[in-house]
């Protein structure tokens, strides 16, 4: 007869493989839920300033929203690009991890440079942290702290790519490095889906 | 064999990739729409959150994992950052209100 304590012994496999998974899988998951909570406060932030606020900014007259929507695109394609290439780890298939990884990178970049192209226009409209020309003082500080919080994730991610990139064509990396480097890559995805959407449209 | 040895192929990634799409695109959509602003909001939280869904479940491989893992992300993040809106938003609310005229 199983009991209650066996089944937790099997569910944490002796601390062995906790989870049924790999230490480092699961050290990344618990890294991406503290870091998930970060955003959370960010956004909660955000809520809280622009409720207080007498006077907050209709988005569409300050943001390009289609742009912005090419940037969604540009990195929910770069997020199944590195799906595809976690697959084709586990698959051995060496040459597509390669190809796909190089694809993400190559989103990445894209979005990288897309939101430098944003920054640069809304700062030549005169918006600072402290101060900006469409109301409440609030708006251009989170602005740039979501973003910019958000932007600095995408830039570690490249470097991870990068960095898992040349190790794997140099046949040092494992189908479970490429899958780590996934977890992050979809998360930095994930959390623009919320920033695009509480930031931007609502 | 562990649950997360069990990986899907290229196709059920692009599928997902193309309903994330659609989402995003309806989603656009709304935003043009006159819709009272209640329901503006509820239909953008709900797209939100099954597009974070999909991401999480498919390429995050949630649904391949131990359930464990599936429920310490749910009860983790979603239940924790839940808690910090209804922590804050009734506060921002009062806030609001003693500022009117």
């Amino acid at each position: 007869m199983t009991t209650v304590a066996d089944g937790a012994v099997d569910r944490w496999a002796g601390g062995v493989c906790p989870f049924e998974m790999g230490w480092r899988k699961l050290m990344m998951w618990i890294f991406i839920i503290t870091d998930g909570l970060l955003f959370a406060g960010l956004l909660a932030a955000s809520g809280y300033g622009r409720t207080m606020a007498s006077v907050w900014p209709e988005q569409s007259g300050v943001f390009s929203i289609p742009f912005i929507a090419a940037m969604t695109f540009v990195l929910i394609s770069s997020s199944a690009t590195m799906a595809s290439a976690v697959a084709a780890a586990h698959a051995g298939k060496t040459a597509d991890v390669t190809r796909f990884v190089g694809l993400t990178i190559v989103g990445g970049l894209v979005f990288l440079g897309m939101q430098a192209y944003e920054w640069t226009h809304i700062i030549g409209e005169g918006a600072t942290l402290t101060s900006n020309p469409w109301g409440d003082p609030l708006f251009g500080a989170y602005f740039f702290m979501i973003t910019g919080f958000h932007g600095s994730h995408v830039l570690t991610g490249l470097i991870v790519l990068v960095s898992l990139l040349v190790r794997w064509t140099k046949g040092l990396s494992t189908s479970e490095g490429v899958e780590l480097a996934g977890l992050y890559w979809h998360f930095v995805d994930l959390v623009w889906v919320f920033v695009f959407t509480c930031f931007y449209l609502i | 064999m562990t649950a997360s040895s069990a990986q899907p192929g290229y196709k059920l990634y692009w599928t997902v990739w193309a309903v994330l799409l659609t989402l995003t695109l309806v989603m656009l959509l709304v935003d043009q729409a006159p819709l009272p602003r209640l329901l503006f909001v509820v239909v953008m939280v709900i797209a939100m959150l099954v597009k974070a869904s999909l991401i999480g479940i498919y390429y995050m491989h949630l649904r391949f994992e131990h359930m464990a893992i599936a429920l310490m992300v749910v009860v983790g993040l979603l239940v924790n950052a839940a808690v910090l809106y209804a922590l804050i938003v009734p506060d921002a609310l009062q806030i609001q209100q003693m500022s009117m005229p």
